[in-house]
């Protein structure tokens, strides 16, 4: 659990290390794909923990769902609905917080807190 | 007993080979387990770099979007351009009013130094009315000779006030200046004035305008026409562009003194 946490400093010193920036036109779908990548991993950390996790399933899981997440947002932009993004952000921001539950009530149970 | 002998060592072999069967299926299981564990660890810390990174690259994105106006909502560049034209019209309120605090500065600056400059003035005149400075300027020179000595008191108290009549500001005779306080005294040719002797010789300056002043003194029945005509007596009058009169002595005041009244 510390591990992936540290990655994900890594990962953040990483970003602040190189001076990425994403560029305004692609920063819609960025965001939505980083809310998909949140949500994949999180369903990871939750399958980890169940002992049901499978990599091929998270790998694919990861990279489908943040193409998927961008390529809505895109699809709404061309077609007009530009508010269809907020349908993915609502989608996976529900899914966030269900997969957050249940990682915390697990590592609860593993620690003997409940 | 050679039959259970045999059998046992037998059994114990079976015995052995599924207890060494079943670890090598345990430990390929535990390797197994490891390695799935070692992918997993290493997919989900390949995610949660990824996304780490994509946070900040997100992060910094939108906040240089957020400060590029042509980015901006027309709400919040609604709200961006009401701020600045409140700011704009305090700034302007501002500065007129400091325009205004300026121009009433120099207003009052003008008038200070205005009044001073001729306050100025007025006591550089009246100094030299009162003839505390000295005076320089045109005029005329009245050179008197009285060999017989006949000239009064009363001439010279004459000359001067036709002098003053004729608009002289400053006047000196025999290198004393005239005041408002002077006075010519006795007689038989011992004249004296502010209580020093006068010479035979007399020498009088008049500052002002030199054609009024010579004739102020060469009126027909003035004081050239009268003295003239007495034995001894020549008066030459000329008149100068440049002379000089001296500051009078310090008046000391022993008995009366200046009041606001």
């Amino acid at each position: 659990m510390l591990a992936l946490l540290l990655a994900l400093a890594l990962g953040i010193a990483l970003g602040l290390l190189t001076n990425i920036s994403i560029p305004a036109a692609l920063l819609t779908y960025l965001g939505v794909a980083v809310l998909a990548a949140i949500d994949a991993c999180l369903g990871g950390v939750k399958a980890a923990l169940e002992q049901t996790f499978d990599d091929k399933a998270f790998v694919s899981g990861f990279i489908t769902n943040t193409l998927m997440a961008a390529f809505i947002v895109f699809v709404g932009d061309r077609i007009g609905v530009r508010e269809l993004y907020l349908a993915a952000v609502v989608a996976f921001g529900v899914r966030v917080f269900d997969n957050l539950g249940t990682v915390r009530s697990l590592l609860f149970h593993r620690w003997g807190w409940e | 007993m050679g039959v259970v002998g045999e059998l046992n060592p037998r059994r114990k072999l079976v015995h052995l080979r599924d207890e060494s069967w079943r670890r090598i299926v345990e430990s390929e299981k535990a390797v197994e387990r490891s390695f799935q564990e070692g992918r997993l660890f290493v997919s989900l810390a390949a995610g949660m770099l990824l996304v780490g990174f994509l946070l900040v690259g997100q992060w910094r994105g939108y906040a240089s979007l957020s400060s590029d106006l042509s980015r901006q909502s027309d709400q919040s560049l609604g709200i961006i351009i009401e701020e600045i034209t409140a700011e704009n019209s305090e700034l302007r309120n501002e500065v007129l009013r400091l325009e205004l605090r300026m121009l009433e500065a120099e207003r009052e600056g003008i008038d200070r130094s205005e009044v001073l400059n001729e306050a100025a003035k007025e006591l550089s005149g009246l100094r030299v009315m009162a003839g505390l400075s000295a005076a320089s300027g045109p005029g005329v020179t009245i050179v008197i000779e009285d060999q017989e000595k006949v000239l009064l008191a009363q001439d010279f108290v004459a000359l001067v006030h036709d002098l003053r009549a004729g608009g002289a500001e400053a006047i000196s005779v025999d290198g004393k200046r005239v005041i408002g306080i002077s006075g010519f005294a006795g007689e038989g040719g011992d004249l004296e004035m502010d209580g020093a002797a006068l010479a035979h010789s007399h020498h009088v300056v008049a500052l002002g305008s030199p054609s009024d002043l010579e004739q102020a003194v060469e009126l027909p029945g003035g004081f050239v026409s009268t003295l003239s005509t007495f034995p001894g007596v020549t008066i030459e009058v000329s008149q100068e562009e440049s002379l000089m009169v001296p500051a009078a002595d310090t008046i000391q005041f022993i008995y009366g003194e200046p009041t606001t009244q």
